[in-house]
């Protein structure tokens, strides 16, 4: 007996549903040395204009505001319309970002902020420059707030950090004075509040006082992934306790990557630049 | 689906991808702003076979994953699906209406996000629920709405009706 067309229709849509879920697993389920090459391929072949169109779109914004901004500080009368606060909060941070730039004493270069539609766009962001602009695998990505996250992978004019959100993200951390060191991470699953980071393994004895501000330490091996100084953020809680071992400080991070659209992106040796941050901030 | 019809559909998907990537700087917080590829696919499989609409959310899917690939395959996963069933769907549904293909875009972003967060497994638990009960339904909210001004503006090219 021979199927109906559309017995034979819905058969072979479901065949297609099966093996595009099967094919979307084994995607999954694949080594990330095979993941990253396909991600390449696609970003650099079909997304290419696109992601060129979302680039140049950054551009124009950003250079929008910028016009603004001056257009604002020379003629009194526009000032009025800078009292719009996204405006304003634009303006501020790129201000901002450029004299954190001036301040560097590292080799750096600038980048916008890709942002993506997934739901795991908060964990990882793409950036403007790549490989071209000096960028390598490994460089830290700043704002004139502190820092964002690390760069996870790059191609010729592109690159990904992971956020400092990322689970699997972690960096060695010290108080500013270098008395209290530990690792800071993302704490995590706690809660709605949970855009904080961890402060871990700080020895019980050394009690460090809420709002102290925590940086990276530049350790890290002979690598130097972070360098000495950037802001990590500030000390808000006590979390765990191992008695007589060791506590758990909660930090609010120094930065919120959901409203950055800007970063710097340190390509120079990992020098100390705890400065670069503290002059603004007027501490000595 | 006839050459003058398809032609339409394609040109409204194309702007909808292009205006993804165009518009993305100036919605705002990306947590909550509407997904136009996501949408554009959910308005090509409520006018597709449930086996082509697999297919294309697997491209769109892997799309997605090469932007964000911190939990590569998992887009491809939660598109296949929402493809599949928005195709499926409509057959049961009669979804050529703007009113119930709202109500499509609405669930099918959702069902995306909690897919792609079950599949990554990189969320703790409460951070999940905050995800999936805050922000995901502000997104599918979003991208609903900005479904619903495609369809009525492009009501004739996609042949849909304004009522239920």
């Amino acid at each position: 007996m021979t199927p109906a067309p559309d017995t034979l229709g819905s058969r072979r849509d479901s065949i297609v549903f099966v093996l595009c879920l099967l094919l979307s697993v084994v995607a999954r389920l694949a080594p990330p040395a095979v993941q990253a090459p396909i991600a390449d391929a696609i970003v650099h072949s079909v997304l290419a204009p696109f992601l060129y169109l979302q680039e140049q779109t950054e551009v124009v914004r950003a250079s929008r505001s910028r016009y603004l901004a001056t257009v604002g500080l020379r003629d009194s009368v526009l000032t009025r319309a800078m009292t719009v606060e996204g405006l304003e909060l634009e303006n501020q941070r790129l201000r901002s970002l450029l004299g954190l730039s001036r301040r560097l004493a590292v080799r750096h270069v600038s980048a916008e902020l890709l942002h993506q539609a997934l739901p795991t766009a908060s964990l990882a962001a793409r950036l403007s420059v790549g490989e071209d602009a000096g960028v390598a695998v490994g460089a830290p990505v700043i704002t004139p707030q502190g820092l964002l996250g690390v760069v996870q992978s790059v191609s010729r004019n592109q690159a990904l950090a992971l956020l400092w959100t990322h689970p699997d993200f972690r960096v060695s951390a010290m108080t500013r004075d270098g008395s209290v060191f530990g690792i800071a991470a993302p704490r995590g699953s706690s809660g709605p509040n949970a855009m904080v980071l961890e402060l871990r393994g700080v020895p019980y004895q050394q009690e460090v006082p809420l709002g102290t501000a925590v940086y990276t330490s530049g350790l890290g091996g002979t690598d130097g992934v972070y360098p000495r100084g950037i802001p990590v953020g500030t000390i808000i809680d006590i979390g765990e306790e191992q008695e007589g071992w060791s506590r758990t400080y909660i930090v609010r991070a120094a930065v919120a990557p959901a409203s950055v659209s800007h970063a710097i992106i340190l390509t120079g040796p990992a020098v100390d630049i705890r400065t670069a941050f503290t002059e603004a901030e007027g501490i000595p | 689906m006839i050459g003058g019809a398809r032609f339409r559909l394609v040109a409204v998907l194309l702007l909808l991808v292009t205006l993804h990537f165009l518009l993305r700087p100036f919605l705002g917080d990306a947590r909550i702003a509407p997904d136009l590829l996501l949408l554009a696919l959910m308005i090509y499989a409520i006018q597709a076979r449930p086996g082509d609409a697999a297919i294309a959310g697997f491209v769109v899917g892997l799309v997605a994953d090469a932007l964000t690939p911190v939990a590569f395959g998992a887009g491809a996963l939660a598109h296949t699906c929402v493809g599949y069933l928005a195709a499926w769907g409509k057959a049961v549904f009669f979804a050529e209406s703007i009113p119930v293909s709202a109500g499509f875009f609405l669930a099918g972003t959702w069902l995306r996000d909690l897919v792609v967060l079950l599949a990554g497994r990189h969320l703790g638990e409460r951070m999940l629920l905050w995800q999936l009960a805050v922000w995901s339904p502000l997104k599918a909210l979003t991208t609903a709405v900005a479904g619903v001004i495609v369809l009525a503006l492009f009501r004739r090219w996609l042949g849909v009706r304004s009522t239920g």
